[in-house]
């Protein structure tokens, strides 16, 4: 059962069970993988354009030069056009102008890309490096941390349909009468424990004294602790 | 953002066109939208974190997002709005700037 992060002296310390741990390495390098594909430059000053434009024109570019592990397979089909995970991860910066908003993404993008996949390195790291279950993050890994959970928040709830507050809503009604080897009520249910764990590392970073809010918290996980979802088999 | 009860209206407002002639020193502005990914404490922290804001501005930027789907978080040289629109999008935000109309 995780418990979630507080703070301990100058640090923020998490517990994830080791099944909680490697999916969440799993979605970290996927979300990686998508925001920085790590294209070999071709030599072809075009081709590398439209590369850092999250386009590929040919099949041998679509293979990431450091890729961690098989996540490299989940989205090596989608680079053909612009997969709309980076419109949610990259958004238009200007609505109304296109031509704005081109030359912002032109002049921004690869260093944002860069921003984000540094933030995601860092925090596998952390996760990679858990002594037991305990997920230590100093006072500069912390919010590298939460940026990166934003992160892979944003891309499973943009692959699950959560564009807006209503399919948020009718995502988790749809919950509560889902079959049980539905893959969209697993992913849901991780969604959902990322959610909680961001929660308590944002609060445990901003001061509020969380131990109260999270045994009540906890306390009610364990209450449900028979439902079925991912949690059960790391408790 | 997720929150425990209010339901928003989608984000996919129009915008007001930028295309009449304004005065060149007009300043910009930074708008961060709705949406339905981002925690209510995670985007309250990052005000505070890149702004530098108070607790209290900060939470009255993050409601107004919350609630009437957009806020704007900062006004200033088109150069400066730009430069926060793209941190705060490094941070997960869906920022956006244009010129105050």
């Amino acid at each position: 059962m995780a418990r979630a992060f507080l703070r301990e002296q100058d640090r923020y310390v998490g517990l994830l069970e080791s099944t909680e741990r490697i999916v969440l390495q799993g979605l970290m390098q996927q979300t990686r993988l998508l925001l920085s594909p790590e294209i070999e430059p071709t030599g072809d000053a075009f081709d590398d354009l439209v590369a850092t434009m999250g386009l590929s024109l040919s099949a041998a570019d679509q293979e990431p030069s450091a890729a961690k592990d098989g996540a490299a397979e989940a989205d090596s089909s989608s680079f053909a056009e612009r997969d709309p995970a980076l419109d949610r991860l990259l958004p238009t910066a200007h609505r109304g102008d296109d031509q704005i908003a081109a030359e912002f993404r032109r002049l921004t993008e690869e260093g944002l890309r860069q921003r984000k996949s540094g933030n995601l390195d860092v925090a596998l790291e952390c996760v990679e490096q858990a002594v037991g279950n305990r997920v230590v993050l100093d006072e500069t890994q912390a919010p590298a941390f939460l940026m990166a959970l934003t992160d892979v928040r944003l891309l499973l709830g943009e692959r699950m349909g959560m564009r807006t507050e209503e399919d948020a809503e009718a995502l988790h009604d749809a919950m509560d009468d889902i079959d049980d080897d539905d893959p969209l009520g697993y992913a849901m249910a991780w969604y959902d424990f990322l959610t909680w764990l961001q929660e308590t590392l944002t609060q445990a970073l901003m001061g509020t004294d969380l131990r109260d809010v999270v045994a009540a918290y906890d306390d009610d996980l364990e209450d449900d602790s028979d439902d079925e979802g991912p949690r059960d088999g790391s408790v | 953002m997720t929150a425990p009860t209010l339901s928003l209206a989608p984000v996919e407002q129009e915008v007001t066109s930028t295309d009449e002639v304004v005065a060149p020193d007009v300043p910009w502005v930074t708008i961060v939208w709705n949406d339905p990914v981002n925690l209510m404490t995670y985007v309250t922290w990052v005000f505070e974190t890149y702004f530098g804001y108070a607790r209290a501005k900060a939470e009255k930027l993050m409601m107004d997002v919350h609630v009437k789907g957009r806020a704007v978080v900062s006004n200033g040289a088109r150069e400066t709005m730009e430069r926060d629109a793209e941190a705060l999008q490094g941070y997960g935000l869906w920022a956006t700037f244009e010129k105050d109309s």
